[in-house]
């Protein structure tokens, strides 16, 4: 997919996808992925006797797969800041729109910057990701 | 988990490869060397939250944030993290990391009683001493189960 630059945007400009019906695989893959090996987010029996009645998404798989937005609107070596302040978590089953909307445009040192507010919201509009990033053009 | 010598983080194209899989990326510049150095870049680049693949090479003496903090895994949740990134890092470069002091506090949970939060930094470092990448992240133990 060809990139948009950076110096082109403006403010409201959006850019989104949904990924739906997580399951318990893509939390597996994302722990060898990553490296998470909470049983919280693989063991079914661990996760009942923590209360829960079952294992629920790394924050961080929901944070990499938001962090698709600005890459994959402006590409990879653009993303300077990005910040993500976790809400609800991921479930099985759940339903997830990632998605992005610029909130500022400005130049530094001849350099397009822009700043984006991004989002993971999920079926009944709860944000499981409230987030900021900064891209700029290389 | 054994630990890695010398210490720091390869950032390797496998590792990069199975990482983009799994947040189920398909941008050509984590997976394609070729179209990368067609692109003019040495090799595939980094995704942003790869950092966290620092999980897998402990260093010699180091404790791994379980460990460091004492957490109960029952009852942790990841609040927040921050990636401040200086410049595009590529696979086949080496980062060096430097843990800050961890900082603690406690607030009031609405649903899970007294949270102690954890303030934890990391600076990752190139070949040359430079900081390339820092990251901040907010664990919370909590006082019982969220539900």
């Amino acid at each position: 997919m060809s990139k948009v630059a950076i110096s082109s945007v403006k403010e409201g400009d959006e850019y989104s996808f949904t990924v739906n019906d997580f399951n318990r695989t893509q939390f597996v893959k994302y722990a060898g992925g990553g490296g998470d090996f909470n049983p919280i987010h693989h063991d079914q029996t661990f996760a009942e006797k923590a209360g829960l009645e079952t294992v629920f998404g790394m924050g961080l798989l929901t944070a990499g797969i938001l962090s698709r937005v600005p890459v994959e609107w402006f590409g990879p070596t653009t993303v300077h800041k990005y910040n993500v302040q976790f809400r609800e978590r991921l479930w099985p089953g759940d339903n997830v729109e990632f998605k992005g909307v610029v909130a500022k445009t400005y130049e530094k040192d001849g350099v397009a910057y822009a700043d984006l507010t991004l989002s993971a919201t999920n079926q009944d509009g709860k944000p499981l990701i409230l987030s900021t990033a900064t891209v700029r053009d290389q | 988990m054994a630990v890695i010598n010398p210490p720091g983080i390869p950032i390797e194209r496998g590792k990069i490869h199975e990482f983009a899989n799994s947040i189920e990326c398909d941008e050509p510049l984590y997976h394609d060397e070729i179209a990368a150095k067609e692109a003019g870049l040495p090799s595939v680049v980094m995704p942003p939250t790869y950092s966290t693949v620092e999980n897998f090479f402990p260093a010699a003496g180091q404790k791994n944030k379980v460990e460091l903090l004492g957490l109960d895994l029952r009852f942790v949740l990841h609040g927040a993290q921050e990636w401040t990134i200086e410049r595009p890092i590529f696979a086949g470069e080496h980062l060096t990391i430097e843990h800050e002091e961890p900082v603690g506090y406690t607030k009031k949970g609405k649903r899970g009683g007294e949270m102690q939060f954890y303030d934890m930094g990391i600076n990752y470092k190139d070949k040359d001493g430079n900081v390339v990448m820092h990251v901040k992240s907010t664990v919370i133990q909590t006082g019982g189960v969220v539900k």
